[in-house]
């Protein structure tokens, strides 16, 4: 676990040398590609915009997450309680979720204005669907035996959902919003570079507009860092909570 | 093939029940009845509806119509059952992410009894169970016998008037078979409880039970009924004495002819 780190923090860091090395060797302009000293530079330098710029899409993504999390689990769980509804409404899901993010966010901005609140529907969105299908994958994944041995003892629906459906769902679950965290923070970012008051895609697009390509790197920069850390936030909580799947 | 009349009402009897699965029938005309405290063990060819039988009286699976179900002397459809019967699966089925206490409390739990208090019972029944100083330790850590020895205790824990034990040490290594045998019957005679059995090992039969049924071949009911008249407390010797060897011979002849019907069966044709 912890040479692992040590490994991944090499890699890094030998890619960074690289990097660093072919742009000054090969004498890139910013434009194409600037070197890391100089993207390390800018993003020490416009710290505080880059600060305010990341609360603010990671506040968006927080929130979608949550929202995306919570209705997306609440929804796995009816439908699988009720199968004859879910015949009927997974058809139109699986409609939705064939649409790309990117597609909905205009109507997302057109619907909601160009605040917050379509970033964070957008966000939600997708989220949603992501751990609405894991989830359901999981409660499908049921032990028939176990179940079985649970209606035994007297066992209803809801008992057996709540003590045996829900905890076996729960590594699918985890491992959906896992994926779900670096997804919420990408849609998050392009939404806001759609159209927004604040946050890192819309640094990255009047940067983009001023032709400031080391400012469109420092903005990467810091997105990258949030997922990162983002995703590795919730791998702890998921092998603290799922303890029974290690060793 | 039945049982010999007796004058108390038995506590589960089951006439002339049928199961069919599709095209297959599972088990047909099937009679057996089983007496308060009574310890029966069912033996049979693999595939002769054993399991079948189980599901049925634990609730599981409702009979073809036209047989009749009785438990306390009152007729009733299977699933009625559910929850009147504590139903033990070959597979300890524990739930990872329980402990040891809180998998045993399972049925308690869902019966809606007092979390607190179930759990405080259990304690009291580890030492008799062997798992002193287990409580708090998870399924994964735990060997197969342990395992095995946790799914009994929710078993019992889950206190109702029939326990339906399938293979419950088949899976287990034969040293440690035979002293999980040993220690249910001490259990088994402190909690006077009754007990269906069912095994494929002829000897573990006749050491449980007081009765042993044979199963025939599929579709499955019961070929020879045999109650056993060893002593109890019975003690591991008593597996080599000549009465114990005379009655394995006797059931052993029964089984063998059944399990080359089944053999046959599934093999369509046996090489002379």
């Amino acid at each position: 676990m912890n040479r692992g780190a040590l490994r991944g923090a090499l890699g890094v860091a030998l890619l960074l040398i690289l990097w660093e090395g072919l742009a000054r060797g090969l004498a890139l302009p910013s434009y194409t590609l600037p070197s890391v000293s100089e993207i390390l530079l800018s993003a020490w330098t416009t710290r505080q915009a880059l600060l305010t710029a990341a609360w603010f899409t990671l506040a968006e993504a927080l929130a979608g997450y949550a929202i995306g999390c919570v209705v997306g689990i609440g929804i796995a769980l009816l439908l699988s309680l009720l199968p004859p509804v879910r015949r009927g409404v997974m058809p139109v899901m699986m409609a939705i979720n064939s649409v790309p993010v990117a597609a909905w966010s205009p109507l997302l901005l057109l619907w909601l204005g160009v605040g917050m609140a379509s970033k964070i529907a957008a966000v939600a969105l997708a989220v949603g669907f992501t751990v609405f299908l894991s989830a359901l994958a999981g409660l499908d994944r049921v032990d028939r035996r176990a179940a079985d041995l649970m209606r035994s003892f007297g066992a209803g629906p809801l008992s057996i959902l709540w003590r045996l459906r829900l905890p076996t769902a729960l590594p699918l679950i985890a491992a959906g919003m896992r994926v779900s965290t670096v997804r919420s923070l990408i849609v998050a970012i392009v939404t806001e570079m759609l159209g927004a008051y604040g946050g890192l895609g819309w640094i990255i697009y009047q940067a983009v507009v001023q032709i400031d390509f080391v400012a469109v790197w420092s903005a990467i920069l810091v997105a990258s860092a949030l997922s990162l850390a983002f995703f590795g936030l919730v791998g702890v909580i998921e092998r603290r909570v799922i303890f029974w799947r290690s060793s | 093939m039945t049982l010999p009349p007796s004058a108390a009402t038995p506590l589960l009897e089951l006439q002339g029940i049928s199961k069919t699965f599709g095209s297959v029938q599972a088990v047909r005309d099937l009679s057996l009845s089983v007496e308060e405290g009574e310890f029966v063990t069912v033996v049979g060819p693999s595939g002769c509806g054993k399991s079948t039988l189980f599901n049925m009286v634990a609730g599981l699976d409702e009979p073809d119509p036209g047989g009749i179900l009785r438990f306390k002397g009152r007729g009733c459809h299977a699933h009625e059952l559910l929850g009147r019967v504590s139903f033990m699966p070959q597979r300890d089925l524990l739930l990872p992410w329980r402990n040891v206490v809180d998998n045993a409390i399972l049925a308690n739990e869902i019966e809606g009894a007092n979390r607190a208090e179930a759990r405080a019972k259990a304690l009291r029944m580890l030492p008799e169970f062997g798992l002193t100083g287990f409580e708090k330790q998870y399924p994964h850590q735990l060997s197969g016998g342990m395992r095995q020895r946790v799914a009994l205790m929710r078993t019992f824990l889950f206190e109702r008037d029939l326990m339906l034990l399938d293979e419950p040490f088949g899976a287990l290594d034969a040293l440690t078979r035979t002293l999980m045998q040993r220690w249910l019957l001490d259990v088994w005679q402190r909690h006077r409880r009754t007990i269906l059995f069912i095994t494929h090992d002829v000897d573990e039969a006749i050491f449980l039970g007081d009765r042993v049924l044979v199963m025939s071949a599929r579709p499955g009911h019961v070929k020879h009924a045999r109650r056993v008249d060893l002593p109890r407390p019975r003690a591991a010797e008593l597996v080599t004495s000549p009465e114990f060897t005379a009655l394995k011979r006797e059931i052993l002849e029964a089984i063998e002819e059944e399990s080359m019907k089944s053999f046959v069966a599934s093999n369509g044709a046996v090489a002379a």
